[in-house]
């Protein structure tokens, strides 16, 4: 931890309610994600490496409305034949990159969130499948928030853009590239700088086997600043067991922070950076489901152990060594996963993508918590 | 008279219809036929050789009865001094023509005049004084390291300020520790500094500038990153040992630069605030202007915010009675007349002059203007040039852009920029001058210290003014935040290696 402390907490972390709801014959669809982490942890969440919105070395609150999303889900009907055209707009996550965390299996967040997902903006999104392939394009808001109550500014919607594409080559797995192109996420008012950002993922997902391959790079300023992540991790379930593992070799930019450690200057007022920081940490923990899987009610103890290395890359005056004292770190979280009700959707999927997802039974809402 | 000459029915009724408005006086209806002419302006002005003068020369050509002139053709020619000047020009409907006197190459005295046959008072006759070019660089002018540095191991270094035989440098952000000192310096003999003491200023985490009275009795500095945020004065009866008098603070906001000024027999202290959140206007980056006369007793004496829409107020600089805020993208730099009386304002009151956006240069991201240095030469009398700081994107310790602009701002309410330097790899941040010898000390973040040749005119690309450039600390330890001319050295602060004398010798 900063100035070679260590620190242990005590948090429930990503409570979360969701809700789906369908009509038409479920062409069209409402998703709703409730967050409710700027209640339990509105200082943020010990994660050594995670950076974003002011956070630093914390993960910080996701805003209390975390998705609200209307889909049309093939609007032409059979006017085209067996393509699907969909339309989705509201509060969400733009069609860019990989699934939110808290979808994965991985309870820690991985340093790379806000290099691999585009999430809490207003989005409009037009998606189009045929056959393998499905395409997503998106405008948004640039702005990314500052605190767990705070609304896109809607007279920056349309400042930004994403693009993706997804290919099914088989059944369970799952290639995508994006692209997009972000205004200003870390000044709201819209005076810093821009982010071009590229994605590509790989994704595999059957009922006992999970994994994930992606790659993310965020350029900013012109190309003054490029941070790039590659992340693995994976997960085998048999019986009530859980095995997972994640690897992660993500850059972050070192920010000028407060004289509190763990927050950097908001709101900006330079284009600076005090260094760029690569973070290789492994991940792997072991989980044991509870109960019956087919009670609406689920827990899933688990275990959860990260080791971590901190390199100096590309100059500046941050020096790990000086700042954390040593450039290595473990982590380790016991918890519990809790669920009530359907399990979590992928948040980030809506139209035709959410119809590649896993589908939703029914109406159902449920918690997660540690 | 092109009009009373016009032989168009309704170009004559026009004419007439004017007569007869402009009858009020109980004048009669004569044609105006010019009979004299005089000077209107633009004599004895002076301006560098080769240079134009700051202000067109003016004649005015009047009837018998007083009465402005119109389209009358005046000659103009050089009759002194080998300049240039239009061979002619035309009165308008005021009576007045102007042309430009471009000064030959020569200095002392250039005269010029205007010429119209048959009109009494001609010719009329103007002279100007070309001053010289200013002393060149002194010859083998080469900027090289003297004493100190390496002096501040714990933390990062921020501003400096040197009065007699102390300096006072500021800390920044956290290394081994946080940057909440005033660092104090004795400057031997010779110039060279030893570290003789410190002042640990509460609730910040960044010194971010310093200022010393011209008095030496009274020692400013803003303090940012912290909940106490604010502009902290010192008394330096003992100037080893700076005493705290009192404050003014804003909060987490903080202050990013302060400057002094005394202006109708008092102090002020200009003072940058930054922007904070919640982004409500209350919390918008804002000039702040304390009357400091009474240090132990701060009094905000006015506030002009800046949209929160953009970074806000970096610097300031407080020269005559105008003050420039330097105001990163939007508005630029804003030319405020607090006390000279140009325009009525006052520190209680500024008075907007005018405000400029400097070029991008092709530098990320935007014209960032971030400082500046109104330049006074004192070897050709003028005020024209304004030197503004472009803050680009950096990584503080290792990479900076950020280009000089120089903006002629002999006319305060209608800037204009003309001149820029470029330094592939780097980019500037704060100045000072030697304006007797017309050189402009610019730190240069990890290019170090760079020297400029200033003098004359300045237009275009100033890549080949360039006189001296060093890293106090070598390359991988240079990061100068800033530099300050005083007791014969140049003292250069840099964020990696501390407090530096130099020679330009």
């Amino acid at each position: 931890m900063p100035r070679n402390q260590s620190l242990g907490e005590l948090r429930l972390v990503q409570p979360t309610i969701m809700a789906h709801a369908g009509a038409a014959t479920n062409r069209i669809r409402l998703l709703a994600t409730l967050n409710l982490e700027g209640l339990a942890i509105p200082d943020g969440e010990l994660t050594p490496g995670a950076w974003g919105e002011g956070f630093i070395d914390r993960r910080h609150p996701h805003t209390y409305l975390h998705e609200l999303m209307v889909s049309a889900h093939d609007v032409l009907g059979p006017a085209d034949g067996p393509t699907l055209v969909s339309l989705a707009l509201g509060k969400g996550f733009a069609p860019f990159g990989t699934d939110d965390p808290m979808a994965r299996p991985v309870l820690r967040y991985p340093v790379n969130h806000h290099l691999a997902q585009i999430l809490e903006r207003v989005v409009v999104i037009a998606g189009v499948r045929a056959g393998p392939v499905a395409l997503e394009a998106s405008l948004f808001n640039g702005d990314e928030p500052e605190r767990p109550g705070q609304w896109p500014r809607v007279n920056r919607f349309g400042d930004s853009w994403s693009a993706r594409a997804t290919v099914f080559p088989i059944p369970r797995l799952e290639l995508q590239g994006s692209y997009a192109r972000v205004r200003s996420p870390e000044h709201r008012p819209g005076a810093g700088t821009d982010q071009n950002k590229w994605s590509l993922s790989g994704r595999w997902a059957d009922r006992s086997l999970y994994g994930l391959v992606e790659w993310a790079r965020t350029s900013e300023a012109e190309g003054f600043f490029v941070f790039d992540s590659f992340l693995a991790e994976g997960a085998w379930s048999t019986g009530r067991s859980r095995l997972h593992y994640r690897f992660e070799r993500t850059e972050r930019p070192e920010e000028e922070r407060t004289l509190d450690p763990f927050r950097s200057v908001r709101p900006h007022f330079e284009n600076t950076t005090q260094g760029t920081t690569r973070w290789t940490i492994h991940t792997a923990g072991y989980g044991f489901r509870l109960g019956d899987a087919t009670q609406p009610l689920g827990a899933l103890p688990f275990v959860e152990l990260s080791h971590g290395r901190i390199a100096d890359v590309g100059g500046g005056l941050f020096d790990p060594r000086v700042f954390y004292g040593k450039t290595s770190f473990w982590s380790v979280s016991l918890g519990v996963r809790l669920n009530l009700g359907m399990e979590m959707h992928r948040m980030g999927r809506y139209g035709v993508a959410q119809d590649t997802a896993k589908e939703p039974e029914s109406e159902h809402h449920g918690t997660h918590e540690q | 008279m092109g009009l009373m000459n016009s032989r168009h029915p309704l170009g004559l009724l026009l004419v007439f219809a004017f007569a007869a408005c402009s009858d009020d006086s109980g004048g009669d209806l004569q044609p105006l036929v010019p009979r004299s002419i005089a000077s209107a302006g633009g004599d004895g002005q002076s301006a560098p050789v080769g240079a134009a003068l700051p202000q067109p020369l003016r004649v005015l050509v009047t009837d018998g009865g007083g009465n402005e002139a119109p389209g009358v053709a005046v000659s103009w020619s050089v009759t002194q001094g080998g300049g240039t000047i239009a061979a002619s020009s035309t009165t308008g409907q005021d009576g007045i023509a102007s042309a430009q006197l471009t000064l030959g190459p020569a200095a002392g005295e250039h005269r010029a005049q205007a010429q119209v046959t048959g009109l009494a008072g001609s010719p009329v006759a103007f002279s100007a004084t070309a001053t010289g070019a200013g002393p060149p660089p002194p010859p083998g002018f080469e900027l090289s390291v003297l004493s100190g540095g390496n002096n501040v191991p714990e933390r990062f270094s921020s501003d400096l300020w040197v009065h007699g035989s102390y300096a006072y440098t500021g800390t920044w952000s956290e290394r081994a520790e946080v940057g909440n000192v005033l660092k104090v310096w004795s400057l031997g003999a010779a110039g060279s500094p030893t570290l003789v003491g410190s002042v640990t200023v509460p609730g910040i985490g960044t010194v971010s500038d310093v200022q010393v009275t011209d008095d030496g009795q009274l020692l400013v500095l803003s303090g940012e990153r912290g909940p106490g945020g604010g502009i902290f004065l010192y008394s330096l009866s003992n100037p080893a040992a700076p005493s705290f008098l009192g404050s003014a603070l804003v909060g987490n906001a903080g202050v990013h630069t302060v400057t002094l000024s005394t202006i109708n027999g008092r102090l002020y202290a200009f003072a940058a605030r930054n922007p904070s959140l919640p982004q409500v206007a209350a919390n918008d980056p804002a000039l702040l202007i304390y009357d400091i006369t009474d240090p132990r007793a701060p009094t905000l004496v006015s506030r002009v915010p800046f949209p929160e829409r953009d970074y806000g107020i970096h610097d300031t600089f407080v020269r005559d009675g105008i003050a420039f805020a330097f105001v990163w993208d939007n508005p630029g730099v804003v030319i405020f007349d607090v006390g000279n009386g140009v325009q009525g304002g006052s520190p209680q009151a500024p008075a907007e002059m005018s405000r400029l956006v400097t070029s991008e240069n092709g530098i990320c991201c935007g014209p960032s203007v971030h400082n500046g240095w109104w330049f006074h030469n004192p070897v050709s009398g003028e005020k024209r040039y304004l030197f503004i700081g472009q803050e680009g994107a950096a990584v503080v310790g290792s990479q900076s852009s950020g280009d000089i602009h120089v903006v002629d701002v002999s006319d305060l309410a209608n800037p204009t920029e003309v001149a820029f330097f470029h330094l592939d790899g780097a980019g500037t941040h704060n100045f000072w001058m030697d304006e007797q010898k017309q050189i402009l000390y610019a730190a240069y973040y990890n290019a170090g210290v760079v020297a400029l040749d200033v003098s004359g005119t300045l237009s275009g690309d100033l890549s080949n003014r360039l006189l001296g450039q060093v890293q106090p600390g070598g390359a991988g330890n240079t990061f100068t935040w800033g530099v300050q001319l005083a007791n014969g050295s140049l003292y250069a602060i840099d964020m990696l290696s501390g407090l530096w004398q130099l020679t330009t010798e």
